[in-house]
């Protein structure tokens, strides 16, 4: 897997570097503005992408438009997007044109290596790491007629996995359960909220993000 | 505009009455005095070119010239009225200007500040004219002639007597008498020197001030934009500490995180390199130390609520890069926004000292008067400190103002600069 980093903190920079290359990943370049970073995959045209939210010039959300560019440039192109703090609305405009190939996390959680190379892995391959704490915000600012309450507490927690964008499997783990008890929570979780059942993945993931935002209070 | 910010006499800081300092507080007044009607001269003078010109507007009505001519009183009114104020806030309360005076004779005549000012400049064309030139003769002819004596002789023989003297001089004891009547004029100088410029005031501090209604709604326009201005200060104040939170502190955590969880994968693994990243890490979350407590510094410094901001401002003054003397007399506490406004101001002007003003001497001096705070930053450097370039003096204007207090700033090129503080110190 060949990687290209743009994070204009040296520091952080070199500690992804290191841990990637720990991994035997192909960190291909590091850069740290969108102009080099873009620059760069365009020389090296990379499977994925990590790149930072906060980038000079202005170090607000250059980094979304940074990694918008490089997919538009380079259809295909894995993105990874790393902030310090998550804000829905940035999520909303990076999964604007699609979830597949997409990921949003928190720094921090780099430092979870495991669960990190697992979202990585899993955007390579085509599917959507949303974080957590972007599915807290989205799930507590719903409205309260949403229909998500008529969801059980276990379907809830299956629900926000799903919009993390984990797979059945990765769900069973993480919620010490069957596959067939997560297939089960599924079908009820689309059954109340009047979705589309589906089993793969990604469209899972466009779907309840899509309801998320749908049922969102208004100011 | 010959005056001065002096510190009345009455408020020295010694209440002694100590003879020799008691007739060195008389002499100063007196110089005062003369200062300021001299002073109010200058403007009756202007006051006295206003009237003229209102009349000679008022005269071409007839022939219709004055009717174009009629919408430049008013601005000339508030412009002379408005220097008025400016002298007499400089030796006195505060006379708020009054900004543009209203466009267009009916608007302006409606105006009751308007109609006050014309007031104001009849009587100060007349009798502040009068009471300026007379201070101004008093003393000219008390010094003329008490020294009469030592250079009557270098006189032409044919008009040996000086100005207001109605005899002729012939001898040494007519040019004694001479003296004699200087003394006279002097000691009137002195018995009715305050009182002049006194009276000389008055007419613009009754009615150049603004009356009760509108001092208010000036007060509120004042304190609308100062409380703004807080606000827009206090924005910038926070983005400054997310940035700085940001950038530092927050970065090195997830940096220690990153580097922890290589490690445990090195650990875990069996690789080589774990103890090398602990070690990084380590460091890294030193560095988010440090960047913590500069940030805890830079919102509000322990010392300044612990030990004062004399305290405070000698530690500012150990650690600026110019050699820097702290003045600070008989302090005590004042509102602790206060004393941090006071101890951002001077940290802010310690660092531009040392960064820009190429300087070898630093002072700042702090006094306390009644209920203000005055604060006094000067140098020796190459001066041109100028508001509109850099944020750091805008900023700091803001802040004090937002405080109802007030800054001056004076840098002449080449040199000194001295930053002047006042504040409020708040109960």
């Amino acid at each position: 897997m060949r990687i290209v980093i743009a994070e204009d903190d040296p520091l952080l920079r070199e500690g992804v570097a290191l841990l990637l290359r720990a991994e035997s990943l192909d960190v291909v370049a590091t850069t740290d503005s969108p102009d080099t970073f873009l620059a760069a995959v365009d020389a090296h045209r990379p499977d994925v992408a990590i790149v930072d939210v906060r980038m000079p010039p202005t170090h607000t959300a250059e980094g979304i438009a940074a990694a918008v560019e490089a997919r538009r440039r380079q259809p295909g192109l894995a993105v990874l997007v790393l902030s310090a703090y998550v804000e829905q609305a940035f999520a909303t405009e990076l999964l604007a044109a699609g979830t597949d190939r997409l990921g949003y996390l928190l720094k921090e959680r780099v430092g979870r290596v495991g669960e990190f190379l697992d979202a990585l892995h899993r955007v390579a391959a085509g599917g959507t790491a949303i974080d957590p704490e972007v599915v807290a915000q989205l799930l507590t600012r719903t409205r309260s007629d949403s229909g998500l309450e008529r969801l059980t507490a276990r379907e809830r927690d299956v629900l926000a996995l799903m919009a993390e964008g984990l797979g059945n499997t990765a769900i069973s783990e993480r919620l010490f359960i069957s596959g067939g008890a997560v297939h089960k929570h599924i079908r009820s979780i689309f059954a109340k909220l009047d979705l589309a059942p589906t089993d793969r993945a990604d469209r899972r993931v466009t779907a309840v993000l899509r309801y998320l935002e749908e049922t969102q209070r208004r100011g | 505009m010959a005056a001065r910010q002096r510190k009345p006499a009455g408020t020295r800081r010694d209440g002694r009455q100590d003879g020799r300092r008691g007739v060195a507080a008389r002499a100063r007044g007196l110089f005062d005095a003369f200062e300021h009607l001299v002073g109010g001269l200058g403007t009756a003078l202007l006051a006295l070119a206003g009237l003229l010109w209102l009349v000679l507007v008022a005269l071409t009505c007839v022939i219709g010239l004055g009717l174009l001519l009629a919408p430049t009183v008013p601005r000339v009114v508030r412009s002379v009225a408005e220097r008025e104020r400016g002298r007499l806030s400089r030796w006195g309360p505060e006379i708020v200007g009054l900004g543009p005076a209203p466009a267009g004779v009916r608007a302006a005549l409606a105006d009751p500040a308007v109609r006050r000012e014309l007031c104001w400049l009849l009587v100060h064309a007349t009798l502040g004219l009068f009471l300026g030139l007379a201070a101004l003769t008093l003393v000219v002819d008390a010094v003329q002639d008490i020294t009469y004596p030592m250079w009557w002789r270098a006189l032409p023989v044919q008009d040996p007597a000086p100005t207001m003297v109605f005899w002729d001089v012939h001898d040494d004891a007519d040019a004694w008498a001479v003296a004699l009547l200087g003394v006279g004029l002097a000691v009137c100088f002195l018995a009715l020197g305050t009182g002049m410029a006194r009276l000389q005031a008055w007419p613009g501090r009754r009615l150049l001030a603004p009356t009760a209604d509108m001092d208010l709604s000036l007060r509120i326009a004042q304190l609308s934009a100062t409380r703004a201005a807080a606000l827009d200060a206090h924005a910038a104040e926070l983005r400054r500490i997310e940035r700085s939170l940001h950038d530092g502190a927050q970065n090195r955590l997830v940096a220690v995180t990153v580097l922890l969880g290589a490690a445990r994968r090195a650990l875990a693994q069996n690789r080589p390199g774990a103890e090398d990243m602990l070690e990084r890490a380590q460091e890294t979350a030193e560095q988010a130390l440090a960047e913590l407590r500069t940030v805890v510094r830079s919102i509000l410094p322990p010392v300044l609520a612990d030990r004062g901001l004399a305290d405070a401002l000698a530690g500012l003054a150990a650690n600026c890069g110019v050699p820097c003397r702290v003045d600070v007399d008989a302090l005590g506490r004042c509102a602790a926004s206060i004393e941090a406004t006071a101890y951002f101001v001077s940290a802010e002007a310690l660092t531009n000292i040392s960064r820009h003003s190429r300087a070898r001497h630093a002072t700042v001096t702090v006094r306390r008067a009644g209920g203000r705070l005055s604060l006094r930053i000067e140098d020796d450097g190459v001066g041109g400190a100028d508001e509109r370039h850099g944020s750091g003096l805008t900023g700091m204007r803001s802040r004090i103002e937002a405080h109802d207090g007030r800054l001056t700033l004076t840098s002449p090129p080449g040199g000194p600069t001295t930053l002047d503080v006042e504040l409020p110190c708040g109960s």
